[in-house]
């Protein structure tokens, strides 16, 4: 069969066309919303107008045959119309309130997972892992499932102070933009790179490849036309081996995960914040990950137990103190924790008002 | 299908426990397609060997576009032959990952003819990723899906799919409209967005409020954040409302960074001009607060992941810009942006850390932003600042001033 | 200059880089109108077109973009050649 003639640089569909009645008329006229249930609100226009939404998990990776799926549920209650979060849920835009609760019913009955709305834990953006991408130290779909599994009742119906962002980046280039959320778990090589020479000459650029390391713990080798990499500088970003394959960071011995907290983006209270390290390292334990899952678990108790209403996690460490966190999980501090790269000097204390 | 069962123990284990699982998803894709089985049979075994086995993006495409299609091959492709190649294609998302089903199906339905019937919805870009395909069927899925007015995202060295949140579409709080906005840029710069042109990438996010939901701030070279310049305005009956639900002195008073809020048991104060706009009490009591007066946006630029030297969060660079169509001026600035940039860069710096090396001054002079006190958490602490002649003049000028006037203006 | 002439030009150029240095769309527009002395955005329509149909192509490797010759497999992918 012959192939529709291609068109260049059309762009994006227009969204107006995917937007209910309901959202045309009120576009921009929307007074307030409420929470109905953990996955379940209602939004209210000026015109007094209202939309309902229901909010469920999705594991990010879809088959087509569940989108078709989705289409369909969409098409009996919703006049067709869904959207996605950007934490890849998927949102069912419900324009008549009879539609609420059978809507609601056929997605459990489907066993959709509904939730996440509120003072909660809600999906885990993530990135590619072994699923898809060269760089991949861990697989992130396997350590969200696993994790999310875990904390599933904070997603469906258990209340936190507030909400609690998580994340998943399987290497440190972190496309999961892992470095602003409550808790996140980032992959890490632990090894110096091995280079195979024989093929450096052909396939890599010298100058870019010792320009490529951020501590210059590359140099040249010419013997070998190649280079040769000073163990005492590389922290193993594998910033090296993303602009030359020859050089090899994989090693399913060393490659693990570490985990950091206390991140934020809003500006709601306190600025946002970057997550910092606690937990530098825990070996890859596919397909469960256990004691990643339990770390995790851990530090969202121990928040639940410790923090005021509507402080989120960094908010609550700063007000008693990382030396308290410390304490109150029982993380061991490690070398690891202090910043010897580029935040030094901003991160240590320069006072000697600290706690016990 | 012919295709060869694969024994996979290790990924089964996760298709346990409560949670939707992303193996069930991909063994349903694998039902009726080869290469989503390999897949099923390729991830077992970096399950039990621990490590991946994707090579590095490969140089695939289609004629004329620079980005959109992620290359993507197998090292162990004779052992699975339906993932030798496995590449990634961008689809340009609506603003507001807004759909309907039959959007949805016709998605569908054209990967199932081309691909492995396997997607993210979303990639963390924003885009629409259909998740692997050979390179033969690129061309073919390029005229199926831009015939039907679905065109490529960004890739490589080229501005990134903006993305955005719900913002008036579903959302009370948006300063401006996020959704419009996005389709505008992303229209305005087609060129830029598919024909890499670039030192790295560039990626523009809009939220519609300090809220930010898509997470501008950290994940934008460009973030966009929405807010206003007017008072919060109060509800006073639906503040006693809220009363009777929370303890609005605990939950809101209180926890207003610039104590600029007070409650007797009767009536909520502001005090508007120490209001930073956090956003923390309007999400508190929606229903009884409002921004009011003019409405626009901060703009934000520089955030960046780790690599290579540290992550960034985007500073402010323009404290207030009213954004309406056409949006004549933040098209400009962008270009103004992308000029500098373009001039300072070297391959693989993103312009956050342009700025760090070249200065924020040669960037502010660059696109005639004026220093401001809003740009900084404090100024410098370090007596190492450059002078250029034109600054001493106009210091000197403004003290000649001051002989004259008999007034010191500092 | 002629259009052909200058699209001569630019593929002499990336000829000469190959193998040698990556280039990016800057440097082709930036190093041929100055060593023909053709505004730049004469260069970037020329090279475009020369995009366009296959004569050269963007290409991606060490997580930067940039423009080459394209190979013959490319080429055969395309319907360019047999
Ligand atoms: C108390 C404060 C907050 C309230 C009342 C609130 C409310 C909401 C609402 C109503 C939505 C749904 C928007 C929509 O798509 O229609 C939403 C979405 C979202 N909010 Fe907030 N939000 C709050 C704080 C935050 C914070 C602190 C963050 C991030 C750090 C955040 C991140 C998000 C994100 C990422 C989404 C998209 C949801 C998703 O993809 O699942 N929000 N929020
Ligand atoms: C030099 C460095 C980098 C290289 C070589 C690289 C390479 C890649 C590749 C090959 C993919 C496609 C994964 C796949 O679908 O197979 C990818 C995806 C992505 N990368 Fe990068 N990346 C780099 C740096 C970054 C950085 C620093 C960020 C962000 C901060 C980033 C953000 C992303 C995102 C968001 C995706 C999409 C992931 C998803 O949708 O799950 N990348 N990257
Ligand atoms: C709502 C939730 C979030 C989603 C859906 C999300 C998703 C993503 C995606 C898809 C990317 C790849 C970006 C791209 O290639 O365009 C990314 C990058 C990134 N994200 Fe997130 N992320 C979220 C929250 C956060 C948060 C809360 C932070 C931190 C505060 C954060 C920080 C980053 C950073 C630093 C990058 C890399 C940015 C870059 O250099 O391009 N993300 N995120
Ligand atoms: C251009 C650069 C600088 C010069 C020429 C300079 C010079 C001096 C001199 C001559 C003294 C007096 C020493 C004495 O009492 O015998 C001094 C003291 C001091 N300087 Fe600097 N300094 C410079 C930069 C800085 C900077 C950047 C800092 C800190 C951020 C700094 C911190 C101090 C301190 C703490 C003292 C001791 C003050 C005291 O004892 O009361 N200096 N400096
Ligand atoms: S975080 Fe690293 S390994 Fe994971 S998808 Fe991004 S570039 Fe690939
Ligand atoms: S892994 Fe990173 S630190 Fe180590 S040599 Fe490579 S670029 Fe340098
Ligand atoms: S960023 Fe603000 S305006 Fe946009 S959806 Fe979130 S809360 Fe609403
Ligand atoms: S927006 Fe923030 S700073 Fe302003 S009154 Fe409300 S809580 Fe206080």
């Amino acid at each position: 069969m012959a192939l529709p003639q291609r068109k260049t640089d059309v762009g994006p569909p227009h969204y107006k066309q995917f937007l209910p009645p309901v959202i045309q008329k009120n576009y921009g006229k929307w007074k307030y919303h409420e929470v109905i249930t953990p996955g379940s609100m209602v939004h209210v226009a000026e015109s007094g107008d209202k939309l309902w939404t229901v909010r469920c998990a999705s594991p990010r990776i879809l088959s087509t045959d569940t989108i078709r799926e989705i289409a369909d549920v969409a098409d009996k209650y919703c006049g067709g119309y869904v959207r996605f979060t950007t934490r890849n849920n998927v949102e069912f835009l419900v324009s008549e309130e009879k539609q609420l609760e059978p809507l609601m019913k056929e997605l459990k009955s489907k066993k959709y997972t509904i939730g996440g709305i509120g003072p909660r834990i809600t999906n885990v953006v993530h990135t590619q892992g072994w699923v898809h991408c060269h760089g991949a130290c861990t697989d992130a779909s396997g350590l969200v499932k696993s994790m999310m599994d875990e904390l599933y009742d904070y997603f469906t119906t258990k209340e936190l102070p507030n909400k609690v962002r998580l994340a998943v980046a399987c290497c440190v280039n972190m496309c999961g933009a892992v470095h602003c959320s409550d808790i996140a778990v980032v992959a890490v090589h632990t090894k110096v790179p091995v280079i195979n020479h024989d093929t450096f000459k052909n396939m890599c650029e010298l100058p870019t490849v010792i320009g490529s390391c951020p501590t210059r713990a590359i140099s040249p080798d010419p013997a070998k036309k190649s280079i040769k990499i000073n163990e005492e500088k590389c922290m193993y970003c594998g910033n090296c081996f993303t602009v030359c394959p020859p050089i090899d960071i994989k090693n399913p011995e060393r490659d693990g995960v570490a985990i950091v907290v206390g991140g934020k983006i809003n500006s709601l209270r306190s600025n946002p914040k970057f997550s910092k390290l606690v937990i530098p390292y825990i070996s890859n334990e596919p397909p469960r990950w256990p004691k990643v899952v339990a770390a995790i678990k851990h530090i969202v108790e121990v928040y639940a137990k410790n923090a005021r209403k509507h402080e989120r996690i960094g908010e609550w460490i700063e007000r008693i103190g990382w030396e308290k966190f410390f304490k109150l999980t029982g993380i061991d501090f490690t070398f690891q924790c202090i910043d010897d790269f580029t935040f030094m000097r901003d991160t240590m204390r320069t006072a000697s008002t600290f706690k016990w | 299908m012919a295709g060869k069962k694969y024994n996979t123990p290790l990924i089964d284990d996760l298709e346990k426990g409560p949670w939707p699982s992303f193996v069930t998803e991909m063994k349903k894709a694998a039902k009726n397609n080869e290469m989503a089985n390999d897949a099923l049979g390729h991830l077992e075994k970096c399950y039990s060997t621990k490590r991946g086995y994707w090579k590095h993006g490969g140089i695939v495409g289609v004629l004329g576009y620079g980005g959109g299609v992620i290359g993507r091959y197998s090292e162990i492709g004779d052992e699975f032959p339906g993932v030798a190649h496995f590449h990634t294609v961008r689809i340009n998302q609506p603003s507001g990952f807004f759909y309907n089903s039959k959007a949805l199906r016709e998605i569908c339905d054209i990967w199932d003819k081309y691909g492995s019937g396997l997607t993210n919805v979303h990639g963390s870009t924003g885009d629409l990723v259909l998740l692997g395909t050979k390179t033969e069927a690129l061309e073919p899925i390029f005229a199926e899906y831009s015939s039907r007015g679905w065109d490529l995202g960004g890739s490589g060295s080229a501005l990134r799919t903006p993305s955005c949140c719900v913002g008036p579409g579903r959302c009370e709080w948006s300063n401006y409209d996020t959704l419009d906005l996005t389709y505008a840029l992303t229209q305005e710069f087609q060129d830029e967005l598919h024909r890499p042109t670039f030192s790295y990438k560039f990626k523009i996010k809009s939220s519609g409020c300090a809220c930010d939901c898509v997470a501008a701030l950290a994940r934008a070279d460009l973030s966009i954040i929405g807010t206003w310049k007017g008072d919060i305005k109060i509800d006073q009956a639906e503040v006693k409302n809220y009363a009777k639900k929370m303890d609005i002195n605990a939950e809101v008073v209180n926890m207003c960074p610039t104590q600029c809020m007070s409650y007797d048991g009767k009536e909520l104060k502001i005090n508007n001009a120490e209001c930073n706009r956090c956003m923390h009490c309007i999400t508190r009591m929606t229903k009884a607060l409002r921004p009011s007066g003019e409405r626009g946006a901060t703009l934000c630029m520089g955030s960046k992941a780790p690599i290579v030297v540290g992550s960034l969060l985007s500073w402010v660079i323009v404290p207030f810009i009213k954004l309406e169509p056409p949006y004549t001026e933040l098209k400009e600035l962008i270009r103004k942006i992308w000029d500098w940039w373009d001039e300072n860069g070297k391959p693989r710096e993103r312009i956050g850390e342009v700025i760090e090396i070249k200065g924020m001054r040669s960037f502010l002079e660059a696109i005639g932003v004026p220093p401001q006190p809003q740009q900084i958490k404090e100024p410098r602490k370090d007596p190492f600042m450059f002078y250029t002649d034109a600054d001493i003049e106009g210091f000197k000028a403004k003290e000649a001033e001051e002989k004259k006037t008999g007034k010191y203006k500092f | 200059m002629e259009k052909e002439e200058l699209k001569n030009k630019i593929y002499a150029f990336c000829e000469a880089a190959k193998g040698k240095k990556k280039l990016k769309e800057k440097d082709i527009i930036k190093g041929v109108s100055e060593a023909e002395s053709v505004p730049g955005d004469e260069v970037k329509k020329a090279l475009r077109e020369m995009i366009d149909v296959g004569k050269l192509m963007y290409s991606y490797g060490g997580g930067a973009s940039s423009v080459e010759i394209p190979s013959e497999e490319y080429l055969r992918e395309k319907g360019l050649i047999k």
